[in-house]
Protein backbone atom coordinates (compact mmCIF):
# COMPACT_ATOMS: atom_id res chain seq x y z
CA UNK A 1 0.00 0.00 0.00
CA UNK A 2 2.74 2.34 1.34
CA UNK A 3 5.00 1.34 -1.79
CA UNK A 4 2.07 2.26 -3.92
CA UNK A 5 1.47 5.72 -2.76
CA UNK A 6 5.14 6.55 -2.94
CA UNK A 7 5.73 5.39 -6.76
CA UNK A 8 2.37 7.18 -7.39
CA UNK A 9 3.47 10.69 -5.71
CA UNK A 10 7.23 10.04 -7.96
CA UNK A 11 5.29 9.43 -10.65
CA UNK A 12 3.04 12.38 -10.84
CA UNK A 13 6.31 14.68 -9.36
CA UNK A 14 8.29 13.22 -12.73
CA UNK A 15 5.32 14.32 -14.75
CA UNK A 16 5.32 17.95 -13.08
CA UNK A 17 8.63 17.88 -13.70
CA UNK A 18 8.57 17.14 -17.32
CA UNK A 19 5.65 19.77 -17.54
CA UNK A 20 7.78 22.17 -16.39
CA UNK A 21 10.38 21.58 -19.18
CA UNK A 22 7.94 20.86 -21.62
CA UNK A 23 6.15 24.73 -20.78
CA UNK A 24 8.86 26.79 -22.45
CA UNK A 25 8.05 25.16 -25.65
CA UNK A 26 4.02 26.15 -25.37
CA UNK A 27 3.04 27.16 -29.01
CA UNK A 28 0.20 28.72 -30.55
CA UNK A 29 -0.40 25.28 -32.02
CA UNK A 30 -1.39 23.86 -28.20
CA UNK A 31 -3.61 26.83 -27.66
CA UNK A 32 -5.34 26.23 -31.37
CA UNK A 33 -5.35 22.81 -30.06
CA UNK A 34 -7.06 22.94 -26.71
CA UNK A 35 -9.66 25.15 -27.88
CA UNK A 36 -10.77 22.74 -30.63
CA UNK A 37 -11.07 19.77 -27.98
CA UNK A 38 -12.57 22.13 -25.60
CA UNK A 39 -15.43 22.59 -28.40
CA UNK A 40 -15.46 18.64 -29.51
CA UNK A 41 -15.78 18.03 -25.72
CA UNK A 42 -18.37 20.25 -25.22
CA UNK A 43 -20.60 19.35 -28.31
CA UNK A 44 -20.22 15.98 -27.05
CA UNK A 45 -21.47 16.34 -23.49
CA UNK A 46 -24.37 18.50 -25.07
CA UNK A 47 -25.35 15.39 -26.98
CA UNK A 48 -24.52 13.52 -23.61
CA UNK A 49 -27.74 15.87 -22.08
CA UNK A 50 -24.91 17.08 -19.77
CA UNK A 51 -26.27 19.57 -17.55
CA UNK A 52 -23.64 20.88 -15.90
CA UNK A 53 -21.92 21.99 -18.32
CA UNK A 54 -24.28 23.58 -20.65
CA UNK A 55 -24.04 27.10 -18.37
CA UNK A 56 -20.24 26.44 -19.67
CA UNK A 57 -20.96 26.77 -22.84
CA UNK A 58 -21.56 30.45 -23.43
CA UNK A 59 -18.32 31.21 -22.23
CA UNK A 60 -16.70 32.14 -25.29
CA UNK A 61 -13.75 29.39 -26.51
CA UNK A 62 -11.31 31.35 -27.42
CA UNK A 63 -10.67 33.32 -24.05
CA UNK A 64 -10.87 30.57 -21.80
CA UNK A 65 -7.78 28.62 -20.59
CA UNK A 66 -7.05 25.47 -20.92
CA UNK A 67 -8.74 24.49 -17.96
CA UNK A 68 -11.66 22.67 -19.15
CA UNK A 69 -9.30 19.98 -20.53
CA UNK A 70 -8.60 18.12 -17.37
CA UNK A 71 -12.02 17.20 -17.02
CA UNK A 72 -12.74 14.19 -19.48
CA UNK A 73 -9.00 13.07 -18.74
CA UNK A 74 -9.74 13.17 -14.54
CA UNK A 75 -12.96 11.54 -14.84
CA UNK A 76 -10.94 8.32 -16.34
CA UNK A 77 -12.66 5.20 -16.30
CA UNK A 78 -11.15 1.72 -16.19
CA UNK A 79 -11.93 1.63 -19.93
CA UNK A 80 -10.76 5.42 -20.46
CA UNK A 81 -7.61 4.12 -19.04
CA UNK A 82 -6.44 1.69 -21.57
CA UNK A 83 -7.68 4.03 -24.01
CA UNK A 84 -5.41 6.84 -22.51
CA UNK A 85 -2.55 4.52 -22.53
CA UNK A 86 -3.42 3.37 -25.74
CA UNK A 87 -3.45 6.72 -27.37
CA UNK A 88 0.15 7.87 -27.33
CA UNK A 89 0.89 4.90 -29.54
CA UNK A 90 -1.69 5.41 -31.92
CA UNK A 91 -1.16 8.83 -32.10
CA UNK A 92 1.35 10.46 -34.54
CA UNK A 93 3.67 13.41 -32.88
CA UNK A 94 1.94 15.98 -34.78
CA UNK A 95 -1.45 15.06 -34.74
CA UNK A 96 -3.57 16.94 -32.50
CA UNK A 97 -4.47 15.07 -29.69
CA UNK A 98 -8.10 16.24 -29.39
CA UNK A 99 -9.69 13.30 -31.50
CA UNK A 100 -7.67 10.40 -29.31
CA UNK A 101 -8.25 12.29 -25.91
CA UNK A 102 -11.39 14.66 -25.08
CA UNK A 103 -14.19 13.12 -27.22
CA UNK A 104 -14.15 9.63 -26.94
CA UNK A 105 -13.70 10.39 -23.30
CA UNK A 106 -16.35 12.17 -22.50
CA UNK A 107 -18.83 10.41 -25.04
CA UNK A 108 -17.71 7.22 -23.18
CA UNK A 109 -17.91 8.01 -19.69
CA UNK A 110 -20.73 10.72 -18.99
CA UNK A 111 -21.45 10.74 -16.19
CA UNK A 112 -18.26 10.54 -14.51
CA UNK A 113 -17.64 13.96 -16.47
CA UNK A 114 -20.53 15.31 -15.01
CA UNK A 115 -19.37 14.44 -11.54
CA UNK A 116 -15.71 15.78 -12.07
CA UNK A 117 -17.43 19.12 -13.46
CA UNK A 118 -18.76 19.17 -9.74
CA UNK A 119 -15.92 17.74 -7.51
CA UNK A 120 -12.81 18.52 -8.96
CA UNK A 121 -12.30 21.57 -11.00
CA UNK A 122 -15.09 24.36 -10.23
CA UNK A 123 -12.27 25.79 -7.57
CA UNK A 124 -9.98 25.90 -10.12
CA UNK A 125 -11.53 27.30 -12.57
CA UNK A 126 -12.37 30.20 -10.74
CA UNK A 127 -8.51 30.91 -10.07
CA UNK A 128 -7.92 30.01 -13.29
CA UNK A 129 -10.65 32.45 -15.19
CA UNK A 130 -8.94 35.45 -13.92
CA UNK A 131 -6.10 34.62 -15.73
CA UNK A 132 -5.24 35.85 -19.34
CA UNK A 133 -3.85 32.99 -21.91
CA UNK A 134 -0.53 35.25 -21.07
CA UNK A 135 -0.03 33.87 -17.68
CA UNK A 136 -0.12 29.93 -18.16
CA UNK A 137 2.56 29.93 -16.02
CA UNK A 138 0.83 31.71 -13.10
CA UNK A 139 -2.24 29.81 -13.70
CA UNK A 140 -0.61 26.50 -13.55
CA UNK A 141 1.19 27.67 -10.19
CA UNK A 142 -2.55 28.65 -8.87
CA UNK A 143 -3.42 25.30 -9.55
CA UNK A 144 -0.61 23.44 -7.80
CA UNK A 145 -1.44 25.76 -4.79
CA UNK A 146 -5.04 25.05 -4.99
CA UNK A 147 -4.56 21.16 -5.51
CA UNK A 148 -2.46 21.40 -2.49
CA UNK A 149 -4.45 23.33 -0.39
CA UNK A 150 -7.68 20.69 -1.01
CA UNK A 151 -5.99 17.72 -0.30
CA UNK A 152 -4.77 18.75 2.92
CA UNK A 153 -8.08 20.18 3.55
CA UNK A 154 -10.90 18.39 2.93
CA UNK A 155 -10.04 14.81 3.21
CA UNK A 156 -10.39 12.46 5.98
CA UNK A 157 -7.77 9.74 6.74
CA UNK A 158 -9.88 7.67 4.62
CA UNK A 159 -9.40 10.12 1.51
CA UNK A 160 -5.87 9.37 1.37
CA UNK A 161 -5.78 5.89 1.72
CA UNK A 162 -7.89 6.51 -1.67
CA UNK A 163 -5.56 8.84 -3.55
CA UNK A 164 -3.32 6.24 -4.59
CA UNK A 165 -6.41 5.06 -7.08
CA UNK A 166 -6.96 9.04 -8.31
CA UNK A 167 -2.98 9.67 -9.03
CA UNK A 168 -2.46 6.04 -10.45
CA UNK A 169 -5.04 7.60 -13.25
CA UNK A 170 -1.74 9.73 -13.95
CA UNK A 171 0.76 8.10 -15.83
CA UNK A 172 -0.47 7.52 -19.42
CA UNK A 173 0.89 11.16 -19.15
CA UNK A 174 4.58 11.10 -18.93
CA UNK A 175 4.91 8.45 -21.22
CA UNK A 176 3.42 10.89 -24.01
CA UNK A 177 5.58 11.00 -26.92
CA UNK A 178 3.69 14.27 -28.43
CA UNK A 179 4.64 17.57 -27.31
CA UNK A 180 1.48 19.21 -27.14
CA UNK A 181 -0.14 16.10 -25.02
CA UNK A 182 2.73 15.68 -23.05
CA UNK A 183 1.78 19.34 -21.87
CA UNK A 184 -1.78 19.11 -21.34
CA UNK A 185 -1.86 16.07 -19.74
CA UNK A 186 -0.10 16.70 -16.20
CA UNK A 187 -3.19 19.35 -15.58
CA UNK A 188 -5.08 16.16 -14.38
CA UNK A 189 -2.21 15.22 -11.68
CA UNK A 190 -3.26 18.41 -10.49
CA UNK A 191 -6.85 19.38 -10.61
CA UNK A 192 -7.85 15.87 -9.02
CA UNK A 193 -5.87 15.09 -6.02
CA UNK A 194 -9.16 15.31 -4.27
CA UNK A 195 -9.78 11.73 -3.58
CA UNK A 196 -13.37 10.32 -4.32
CA UNK A 197 -16.04 10.63 -1.32
CA UNK A 198 -18.01 7.44 -0.74
CA UNK A 199 -20.70 9.68 -1.23
CA UNK A 200 -20.24 11.16 -4.13
CA UNK A 201 -22.98 10.00 -6.76
CA UNK A 202 -21.07 9.41 -10.03
CA UNK A 203 -18.31 7.75 -7.24
CA UNK A 204 -16.94 4.76 -9.91
CA UNK A 205 -18.11 1.59 -8.38
CA UNK A 206 -14.20 -0.05 -9.15
CA UNK A 207 -13.18 1.80 -6.53
CA UNK A 208 -12.67 -0.16 -3.74
CA UNK A 209 -15.12 0.15 -0.84
CA UNK A 210 -13.26 1.39 2.59
CA UNK A 211 -15.49 0.80 4.68
CA UNK A 212 -15.75 -2.78 3.73
CA UNK A 213 -11.74 -3.73 4.45
CA UNK A 214 -12.04 -1.04 7.85
CA UNK A 215 -14.24 -4.13 9.13
CA UNK A 216 -12.38 -7.08 7.72
CA UNK A 217 -10.67 -7.71 11.04
CA UNK A 218 -13.97 -7.85 12.64
CA UNK A 219 -15.74 -9.97 9.76
CA UNK A 220 -12.88 -12.47 10.83
CA UNK A 221 -13.61 -12.42 14.15
CA UNK A 222 -17.45 -13.23 13.75
CA UNK A 223 -16.43 -16.08 11.29
CA UNK A 224 -13.98 -18.04 13.29
CA UNK A 225 -16.25 -17.19 16.43
CA UNK A 226 -19.11 -19.08 14.89
CA UNK A 227 -16.85 -22.29 14.50
CA UNK A 228 -18.32 -24.59 16.16
CA UNK A 229 -15.39 -26.41 18.77
CA UNK A 230 -12.57 -24.00 18.68
CA UNK A 231 -12.63 -21.41 20.99
CA UNK A 232 -12.57 -18.21 20.72
CA UNK A 233 -9.55 -16.84 23.22
CA UNK A 234 -7.24 -19.42 20.88
CA UNK A 235 -8.58 -17.69 17.82
CA UNK A 236 -7.56 -14.08 19.48
CA UNK A 237 -4.52 -14.32 21.35
CA UNK A 238 -3.74 -17.77 22.88
CA UNK A 239 -0.76 -17.31 25.65
CA UNK A 240 0.26 -20.73 25.06
CA UNK A 241 0.34 -23.27 22.58
CA UNK A 242 -3.09 -25.50 22.72
CA UNK A 243 -0.48 -28.26 21.21
CA UNK A 244 2.34 -28.24 23.42
CA UNK A 245 1.23 -26.15 26.31
CA UNK A 246 3.95 -24.30 26.40
CA UNK A 247 3.95 -19.96 26.22
CA UNK A 248 3.69 -18.44 22.41
CA UNK A 249 6.68 -16.02 22.51
CA UNK A 250 6.19 -12.99 20.22
CA UNK A 251 7.05 -14.53 17.42
CA UNK A 252 4.66 -17.54 17.60
CA UNK A 253 2.04 -15.03 18.79
CA UNK A 254 2.51 -13.85 15.29
CA UNK A 255 1.96 -16.93 13.34
CA UNK A 256 -1.40 -17.31 11.47
CA UNK A 257 -0.26 -20.27 9.52
CA UNK A 258 -4.28 -21.32 8.40
CA UNK A 259 -6.85 -19.03 7.45
CA UNK A 260 -9.37 -20.51 10.46
CA UNK A 261 -7.07 -18.75 12.80
CA UNK A 262 -5.71 -21.88 14.87
CA UNK A 263 -2.51 -20.64 16.11
CA UNK A 264 0.28 -22.75 17.30
CA UNK A 265 3.76 -22.36 18.09
CA UNK A 266 6.45 -22.98 15.13
CA UNK A 267 7.74 -26.15 16.73
CA UNK A 268 4.49 -27.76 16.70
CA UNK A 269 4.06 -26.51 13.56
CA UNK A 270 6.56 -27.69 11.52
CA UNK A 271 6.69 -31.53 13.44
CA UNK A 272 2.77 -31.64 11.50
CA UNK A 273 4.09 -30.81 8.60
CA UNK A 274 6.43 -33.19 8.77
CA UNK A 275 3.46 -35.29 9.63
CA UNK A 276 0.61 -35.16 7.70
CA UNK A 277 0.44 -31.84 7.93
CA UNK A 278 -3.19 -30.99 8.59
CA UNK A 279 -4.33 -28.12 10.78
CA UNK A 280 -5.13 -29.07 14.37
CA UNK A 281 -8.30 -26.66 14.41
CA UNK A 282 -10.15 -27.44 10.79
CA UNK A 283 -7.95 -30.60 9.87
CA UNK A 284 -7.84 -29.01 6.37
CA UNK A 285 -4.55 -29.40 4.81
CA UNK A 286 -2.05 -26.65 5.49
CA UNK A 287 -1.86 -24.52 1.99
CA UNK A 288 0.44 -26.58 -0.26
CA UNK A 289 2.79 -23.98 -0.56
CA UNK A 290 4.21 -24.20 2.52
CA UNK A 291 4.49 -27.75 2.11
CA UNK A 292 5.99 -27.79 -0.51
CA UNK A 293 8.80 -25.44 0.91
CA UNK A 294 9.60 -27.64 3.75
CA UNK A 295 10.16 -30.80 1.60
CA UNK A 296 12.37 -28.40 -0.58
CA UNK A 297 14.63 -28.06 2.69
CA UNK A 298 14.57 -28.47 6.52
CA UNK A 299 15.06 -24.41 6.80
CA UNK A 300 12.00 -23.35 5.18
CA UNK A 301 9.80 -22.96 8.09
CA UNK A 302 10.93 -19.48 8.25
CA UNK A 303 9.39 -18.63 4.98
CA UNK A 304 6.09 -19.43 5.82
CA UNK A 305 5.75 -17.65 9.05
CA UNK A 306 7.33 -14.60 7.40
CA UNK A 307 4.63 -14.82 5.13
CA UNK A 308 1.76 -15.42 7.83
CA UNK A 309 3.20 -12.67 9.56
CA UNK A 310 2.67 -10.21 6.69
CA UNK A 311 -0.78 -11.38 6.55
CA UNK A 312 -1.70 -10.74 9.43
CA UNK A 313 -0.24 -7.36 9.53
CA UNK A 314 -2.27 -6.76 6.37
CA UNK A 315 -5.36 -7.74 8.11
CA UNK A 316 -5.62 -6.16 11.47
CA UNK A 317 -4.28 -2.71 9.71
CA UNK B 1 9.75 -38.35 23.28
CA UNK B 2 6.50 -38.17 24.70
CA UNK B 3 5.51 -34.64 25.91
CA UNK B 4 5.77 -35.06 29.26
CA UNK B 5 4.77 -31.59 30.59
CA UNK B 6 1.82 -31.65 28.09
CA UNK B 7 0.36 -35.31 29.93
CA UNK B 8 1.19 -33.70 33.27
CA UNK B 9 -0.87 -30.75 32.61
CA UNK B 10 -3.91 -32.61 31.15
CA UNK B 11 -4.09 -35.10 33.98
CA UNK B 12 -4.62 -32.22 36.12
CA UNK B 13 -7.13 -30.24 34.03
CA UNK B 14 -8.64 -33.39 33.36
CA UNK B 15 -9.25 -33.99 37.13
CA UNK B 16 -9.99 -30.39 38.13
CA UNK B 17 -13.39 -30.87 36.70
CA UNK B 18 -14.22 -34.79 37.09
CA UNK B 19 -17.61 -34.04 39.39
CA UNK B 20 -18.63 -31.80 36.51
CA UNK B 21 -17.56 -33.59 33.36
CA UNK B 22 -17.91 -37.02 34.43
CA UNK B 23 -14.21 -38.02 33.23
CA UNK B 24 -11.67 -38.38 34.74
CA UNK B 25 -8.20 -40.28 33.70
CA UNK B 26 -5.28 -41.41 36.40
CA UNK B 27 -1.95 -42.90 35.88
CA UNK B 28 -2.52 -46.66 35.60
CA UNK B 29 0.32 -48.08 37.62
CA UNK B 30 3.14 -46.22 38.96
CA UNK B 31 4.89 -42.71 37.69
CA UNK B 32 4.87 -44.16 33.73
CA UNK B 33 3.09 -41.22 31.89
CA UNK B 34 2.05 -43.20 28.70
CA UNK B 35 -0.41 -45.66 30.44
CA UNK B 36 -2.75 -43.95 32.01
CA UNK B 37 -6.76 -44.96 32.99
CA UNK B 38 -9.96 -43.09 32.07
CA UNK B 39 -13.04 -43.28 33.60
CA UNK B 40 -16.23 -42.20 32.38
CA UNK B 41 -19.63 -42.20 34.40
CA UNK B 42 -22.42 -43.79 31.94
CA UNK B 43 -24.68 -40.99 30.50
CA UNK B 44 -28.33 -40.28 31.62
CA UNK B 45 -31.18 -41.34 29.99
CA UNK B 46 -29.09 -44.50 28.62
CA UNK B 47 -28.57 -48.24 28.96
CA UNK B 48 -25.38 -47.09 30.65
CA UNK B 49 -26.41 -44.83 32.94
CA UNK B 50 -24.69 -45.19 37.06
CA UNK B 51 -22.23 -47.27 35.36
CA UNK B 52 -18.61 -46.43 35.56
CA UNK B 53 -16.65 -47.70 32.69
CA UNK B 54 -12.85 -47.81 32.76
CA UNK B 55 -10.76 -47.11 30.02
CA UNK B 56 -7.36 -47.99 29.40
CA UNK B 57 -5.48 -45.46 27.54
CA UNK B 58 -1.69 -45.67 26.17
CA UNK B 59 -0.17 -43.10 24.65
CA UNK B 60 2.27 -43.47 22.03
CA UNK B 61 5.47 -41.62 21.76
CA UNK B 62 4.00 -38.95 19.04
CA UNK B 63 1.12 -38.25 21.29
CA UNK B 64 -0.04 -35.43 20.87
CA UNK B 65 0.42 -35.69 17.34
CA UNK B 66 -0.74 -39.57 16.99
CA UNK B 67 -4.00 -40.38 19.03
CA UNK B 68 -3.89 -41.83 21.89
CA UNK B 69 -5.00 -45.78 22.10
CA UNK B 70 -7.87 -46.23 24.04
CA UNK B 71 -9.83 -49.26 24.63
CA UNK B 72 -12.51 -50.15 27.24
CA UNK B 73 -11.60 -52.37 30.25
CA UNK B 74 -15.05 -52.49 31.71
CA UNK B 75 -17.30 -54.67 29.67
CA UNK B 76 -19.98 -52.81 27.74
CA UNK B 77 -22.41 -53.84 25.09
CA UNK B 78 -22.50 -51.53 22.11
CA UNK B 79 -22.43 -51.17 18.43
CA UNK B 80 -19.15 -49.34 18.32
CA UNK B 81 -17.32 -51.36 21.08
CA UNK B 82 -16.14 -54.57 20.96
CA UNK B 83 -18.05 -56.98 23.45
CA UNK B 84 -14.72 -59.28 23.48
CA UNK B 85 -12.01 -56.78 23.97
CA UNK B 86 -13.24 -53.68 24.37
CA UNK B 87 -11.57 -52.00 21.34
CA UNK B 88 -13.47 -49.02 20.03
CA UNK B 89 -14.43 -47.52 16.64
CA UNK B 90 -14.41 -43.90 16.64
CA UNK B 91 -13.16 -41.62 13.86
CA UNK B 92 -11.31 -39.29 16.26
CA UNK B 93 -9.06 -42.04 17.60
CA UNK B 94 -7.52 -42.90 14.32
CA UNK B 95 -7.65 -40.90 11.14
CA UNK B 96 -9.90 -37.92 12.24
CA UNK B 97 -7.29 -37.26 15.84
CA UNK B 98 -5.61 -33.67 15.91
CA UNK B 99 -3.43 -32.28 18.29
CA UNK B 100 -5.94 -30.13 19.72
CA UNK B 101 -7.18 -32.86 21.38
CA UNK B 102 -6.83 -34.12 24.72
CA UNK B 103 -7.34 -36.78 26.64
CA UNK B 104 -10.32 -35.23 28.22
CA UNK B 105 -12.03 -34.31 24.70
CA UNK B 106 -10.95 -37.92 23.43
CA UNK B 107 -12.79 -39.39 26.96
CA UNK B 108 -16.07 -36.87 26.63
CA UNK B 109 -16.12 -38.10 23.16
CA UNK B 110 -16.51 -41.87 24.24
CA UNK B 111 -19.04 -40.90 26.42
CA UNK B 112 -21.05 -39.24 23.68
CA UNK B 113 -20.37 -42.32 22.14
CA UNK B 114 -22.48 -44.11 24.37
CA UNK B 115 -24.96 -41.81 23.99
CA UNK B 116 -25.35 -41.81 20.44
CA UNK B 117 -24.45 -45.54 18.75
CA UNK B 118 -23.99 -45.78 15.32
CA UNK B 119 -25.01 -49.29 13.95
CA UNK B 120 -23.96 -48.35 10.22
CA UNK B 121 -20.31 -48.23 11.58
CA UNK B 122 -20.20 -51.11 14.33
CA UNK B 123 -17.31 -52.41 15.78
CA UNK B 124 -19.29 -55.01 17.22
CA UNK B 125 -21.45 -56.96 14.65
CA UNK B 126 -23.34 -59.03 16.70
CA UNK B 127 -24.29 -55.66 18.87
CA UNK B 128 -24.99 -53.84 15.69
CA UNK B 129 -27.37 -56.15 14.22
CA UNK B 130 -29.31 -56.57 17.71
CA UNK B 131 -29.43 -52.93 17.81
CA UNK B 132 -30.91 -52.34 14.47
CA UNK B 133 -33.28 -55.15 14.83
CA UNK B 134 -34.61 -56.13 18.08
CA UNK B 135 -33.78 -53.18 20.10
CA UNK B 136 -35.74 -53.39 22.95
CA UNK B 137 -33.64 -57.02 23.49
CA UNK B 138 -30.12 -54.40 23.40
CA UNK B 139 -31.39 -52.05 25.51
CA UNK B 140 -31.98 -54.77 28.34
CA UNK B 141 -28.96 -56.94 26.98
CA UNK B 142 -26.67 -53.29 27.79
CA UNK B 143 -28.35 -52.51 31.20
CA UNK B 144 -27.80 -55.80 32.19
CA UNK B 145 -23.83 -55.50 31.08
CA UNK B 146 -24.00 -52.20 33.05
CA UNK B 147 -25.31 -53.52 36.51
CA UNK B 148 -23.05 -56.66 36.07
CA UNK B 149 -20.09 -54.92 35.43
CA UNK B 150 -19.83 -51.21 35.51
CA UNK B 151 -21.34 -50.90 38.72
CA UNK B 152 -18.76 -51.84 41.07
CA UNK B 153 -18.55 -49.71 43.92
CA UNK B 154 -14.78 -49.23 45.41
CA UNK B 155 -17.02 -50.18 48.90
CA UNK B 156 -17.40 -53.29 47.05
CA UNK B 157 -13.58 -53.76 45.71
CA UNK B 158 -12.80 -53.17 49.72
CA UNK B 159 -15.24 -55.62 50.37
CA UNK B 160 -13.32 -58.19 48.10
CA UNK B 161 -10.18 -57.30 49.35
CA UNK B 162 -11.20 -57.90 53.22
CA UNK B 163 -12.84 -61.11 52.34
CA UNK B 164 -9.19 -62.11 50.69
CA UNK B 165 -7.37 -60.63 52.97
CA UNK B 166 -8.88 -62.40 55.67
CA UNK B 167 -8.16 -65.61 53.34
CA UNK B 168 -4.83 -64.75 54.33
CA UNK B 169 -3.32 -63.14 51.33
CA UNK B 170 -1.01 -60.29 51.62
CA UNK B 171 -3.47 -57.04 51.25
CA UNK B 172 -1.13 -55.40 48.93
CA UNK B 173 -0.80 -58.73 46.45
CA UNK B 174 -4.54 -58.86 46.82
CA UNK B 175 -4.84 -55.52 45.72
CA UNK B 176 -2.77 -55.80 43.05
CA UNK B 177 -4.47 -58.77 41.66
CA UNK B 178 -7.82 -57.63 41.85
CA UNK B 179 -7.08 -54.76 40.04
CA UNK B 180 -5.37 -56.82 37.03
CA UNK B 181 -8.44 -58.82 36.79
CA UNK B 182 -11.07 -55.83 36.74
CA UNK B 183 -12.30 -56.52 40.37
CA UNK B 184 -13.60 -60.35 39.06
CA UNK B 185 -12.91 -61.66 42.70
CA UNK B 186 -13.62 -65.19 41.57
CA UNK B 187 -10.65 -64.19 39.21
CA UNK B 188 -8.62 -62.84 41.97
CA UNK B 189 -8.69 -65.92 43.90
CA UNK B 190 -7.79 -68.01 41.01
CA UNK B 191 -4.54 -66.07 40.73
CA UNK B 192 -3.84 -66.13 43.59
CA UNK B 193 -3.85 -69.48 44.52
CA UNK B 194 -2.04 -70.53 41.04
CA UNK B 195 0.60 -67.84 41.87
Amino acid sequence: MHDAMANDSSVSASARDFAKKRRVNRSAKLKQCKLDARREQWLSQVKGKSCKVTPMASPPTSSSPPVPMPRPQSCLHDSDMVFASHSPTSNSPGKPPKVGCCPNNSVSSGGSTRSCSLSASDGEEEGARGEENSAIDDWETIADALSAYKVNDGCHPSCDTRGPFVESRVPPAPVNDSGTRSTMNPEPTRTIPRAWRPDDEFRPQSLPNLYKQQSFPANMERHFGAKGWSHPAILSAPSSCPICYEDLDPTDSSFLPCSCGFRLCLFCHKRILEADGRCPGCRKQYSPVEGEMLGMSGVKPLLPFQLSRSYSMGSRS
Amino acid sequence: MLDVSRVQKELAECNKDKAISGVSINLHRGDDLSHLEGTISGPVGTPYEGGTFRIDVRLPSGYPFEPPKMQFVTKVWHPNISSQNGAICLDILKDQWSPALTLKTALLSLQALLSAPEPDDPQDAVVAQQYLRNHPTFVATAQYWTEAFAKRTSVGIEEKVQKLVEMGFPEALVKSTLDSVNGDENMALEKLCSS
